[in-house]
């Protein structure tokens, strides 16, 4: 247990898998099955991702990728299988996990009626973040002139640019980008580059599905799935 | 941040969406006004069956009134994956039910005022008798009614469920609060206003017993 007079004691608990012996991995999935009605979209994946990877995930549409980190998110249950994210069980230690962890997914998951400012703080007062980095994430994403604007009329690309900026806020162990650069321009999508960056920078692990064959150039590792099921990887060095 | 605290935010947001929105003034209200004007006239223009029947309308105006109501407490939810944000947030899944329960009454109550009001031009009730009975039948109702469409709406949406299972789940359900709700209404504008209590007792017992149920229910629904 860290001393709560020691701030920097503080932070190295939090960070991924501190305080652990032996280096439990960032996620650890086994035998991982999940089933739509009658429609495998997993087929016994095993996965281990180390702290501090980044691994893209690529693959056809409807291969699984999606569902894999929803997996890992703990917002999908697996059907059979059993697996830990940061040494903590799927089920039993889900709201540990969401709370190390941030999924960015094709949905934007903003509220079309408040701005980007409130819906930003309305992620702190759930997350317990400083309402204060709301203003510098959404200047880093360059929103701040409309930031004060309904959501409702912000482009597909505004959009995704205020998902961005939640991951800012909460600087998170395991970022999860689901399809990332979809429908952004290219400085948005160095912006998400970025922050793979930073987030493997300081400790944090990364895991990335995207069709985009020119992304992917700060990932660490490559899986390639298909039909519910990870093939054979391709290992590379970080550039 | 307490359970409280974060039913409390998700409240304040809903309402919020609501003002921006202006769903309950420009939809709700003009749905239960209409519905109240269809009862009327469909009734034919006799002044006391139209006195004697205000209470049963009024409430079957509000209950109508209030499924749209809970449609599109979780509608806002829906429309970009927002709910799945509120799920994967690490909170207790029961402040989501209880915040979002808390917006529909305030919402509700806001509609029951101008709704009562139009009864009493359109149908003659008089609502000075017991003031503070009929006040009570209309919280307590209206908690019930909220409790129970902060339940199922978020079933409603949810992927592979249909919406339509939301009235078949919600109207059955929300019967004892249209019982105990007219009969309250009835006792405290025509009736002996002391005699209002059991009605009362029943509409808090239903509010606790599915705020009770409710509560653990939900967790389960959105997390399994």
């Amino acid at each position: 247990m860290a001393s709560l007079t020691d701030p920097d004691a503080l932070l190295d608990e939090h960070k991924p898998d501190a305080g652990r012996t032996g280096a439990a991995p960032a996620v650890q999935l086994r035998a991982i099955t999940r089933v739509f009605g009658v429609a495998p979209a997993l087929v016994r994946v095993d996965l281990r991702v180390e702290a501090g990877e980044v691994l893209l995930l690529r693959g056809p549409n409807g291969a699984g990728k999606s569902t894999l980190l929803g997996v890992i998110a703990t917002a999908i249950s697996p059907t059979y299988g059993s697996g830990t994210v940061f040494g903590l069980d799927l089920v039993a230690g889900r709201d540990e996990i969401r709370r190390r962890s941030e999924l960015v997914g094709h949905r934007t998951r903003l509220y079309e009626d408040l701005s980007a400012t409130e819906n930003l703080r309305f992620v702190c007062a759930l997350h317990g973040a400083d309402e204060r980095r709301v203003d510098p994430a959404l200047e880093r994403v360059g929103l701040a002139p409309v930031a004060g604007d309904r959501v409702r009329g912000y482009s597909q690309g505004m959009r995704q640019r205020v998902a961005l900026a939640r991951a800012f806020l909460r600087s998170p162990d395991l970022l999860l980008l689901d399809e990332p650069y979809a429908g952004l321009d290219d400085p948005a999508k160095d912006l998400v580059d970025e922050e793979i960056r930073a987030t493997r920078a300081r400790g944090g692990t990364v895991i990335v599905a995207t069709h985009d064959p020119t992304r992917g150039s700060a990932a660490t590792r490559s899986l390639y799935m298909d039909g519910g099921r990870l093939l054979p990887e391709l290992r590379r060095a970080a550039r | 941040m307490s359970a409280l605290g974060q039913a409390l935010a998700i409240a304040k947001k809903d309402l919020r969406i609501e003002v921006r929105g202006r769903h309950v003034a420009g939809t709700i209200l003009p749905f239960a006004g209409t519905l109240l004007i269809a009862f009327g006239l469909s009734l034919g223009p006799g002044r006391s069956l139209l006195r004697q029947t205000a209470p049963g309308l009024l409430w079957l105006a509000v209950l109508f009134a209030s499924v749209l109501a809970f449609r599109q407490a979780y509608q806002a939810e829906g429309e970009d994956g927002a709910f799945e944000s509120l799920i994967l947030a690490p909170i207790d899944k029961a402040s989501v039910f209880l915040g979002k329960a808390a917006a529909v009454v305030v919402e509700l109550l806001a509609l029951e005022a101008v709704v009562v009001g139009l009864v009493v031009v359109l149908f003659d009730l008089p609502v000075g008798h017991a003031p503070v009975v009929l006040a009570g039948a209309f919280v307590l109702g209206t908690i019930g009614l909220a409790v129970v469409g902060s339940l199922f709406g978020a079933l409603a949406e949810m992927p592979r469920t249909r919406e339509a299972i939301f009235p078949l789940l919600v109207l059955p359900l929300c019967t004892p609060v249209l019982v105990a709700g007219v009969k309250a209404t009835e006792l405290a504008t025509t009736g002996p206003a002391g005699q209002a209590g059991s009605w009362l007792g029943l509409l808090l017992a239903f509010d606790v017993v599915v705020t009770g149920v409710g509560s653990p229910l939900f967790v389960y629904l959105v997390e399994d």
